[in-house]
């Protein structure tokens, strides 16, 4: 049985990887990575409960708590980008990219 | 083997719900599929017997992120014109699940070739409030100290963000 949960938390990790990769939207890209958490959360917890130890489900703790913090520095990150640039396109923040004129 | 059913479905939904929030074109929908994606997992946590994990999964995923992420779409008021168009969307999701795919496929070989042995049998109060407690204030008391700084640093960080007045 944990096989599967395996399996489905590489899923979910790999539909996450999709996600940040192919997508233009931030907050789209933002919520693939917080799929990329809850993968690894699954495998964590899928393997802490085939070995009946809690330590796993402490380190999904964590992530959780990780997860909320970025939550809220991804949000203000948000409101900052969209105010300077009217737009969610990840494409037009470059401000650290290579100048293109 | 009902648990066996349950999983299929939880499963089922999970991955459904997740590739439609990284193929929708408006955020609300992603946002409103990924709480599907949440509360479907938080049923896996369940199945897997981490009862508090459920909970937390629960409340602080799809409660309070999930809200938050709610709440910035409706606060920065996103109009169509201010989303990026993405003409070649789909070709570009297939490009890339065809270059994610081959990694993907090996580490399920990997996964499905390793053996776990037996399942370990059921401990005594496995998944409760009371052992992840004792198991957390116990060995963990540092990573638990540095996560509340960590939860601060944010806190502070992101209200300094925000608030930065424009200057001319």
């Amino acid at each position: 049985m944990i096989h599967a949960y395996l399996i489905l938390a590489l899923l979910l990790f790999g539909i996450g990887i999709v996600g940040v990769i192919s997508r233009r939207n931030i907050i789209i890209i933002y919520m693939s990575v917080e799929l990329l958490l809850n993968g690894v959360n699954l495998a964590l917890i899928a393997v802490s409960s085939h070995l009946q130890t809690g330590d796993g489900q402490i380190i999904s703790m964590m992530v959780i708590a990780i997860a909320a913090a970025e939550a809220a520095l991804f949000m203000a990150l948000f409101v900052v980008l969209f105010r300077t640039r009217r737009s969610l396109d990840a494409n037009l923040f470059n401000l650290l990219g290579e100048r293109r004129d | 083997m009902p648990s066996e059913i349950l999983f299929a479905i939880l499963a089922l939904m999970t991955v459904a719900s997740a590739v439609t929030m990284i193929t929708v074109h408006r955020p609300i929908d992603a946002a409103l599929s990924f709480i599907v994606t949440l509360v479907s997992l938080s049923g896996l946590f369940a199945l897997l017997g981490s009862s508090f994990l459920f909970a937390v999964q629960l409340i602080i995923y799809a409660g309070a992120i999930l809200s938050l992420i709610l709440f910035i779409i409706m606060f920065l008021n996103i109009k169509e014109e201010n989303l990026p168009d993405e003409p070649n969307k789909l070709r570009w999701m297939a490009a890339t699940s065809a270059v994610v795919a081959p990694f993907c496929f090996v580490l399920g070989k990997l996964v499905l070739a390793t053996d776990f042995g037996e399942p370990a049998k059921a401990a005594e109060g496995f998944g409760s409030i009371r052992s992840i407690g004792l198991e957390l204030y116990s060995q963990w008391v540092l990573p638990f100290e540095l996560i509340s700084v960590l939860l601060l640093v944010a806190l502070v960080g992101a209200v300094t963000l925000a608030s930065k007045k424009e200057e001319a």
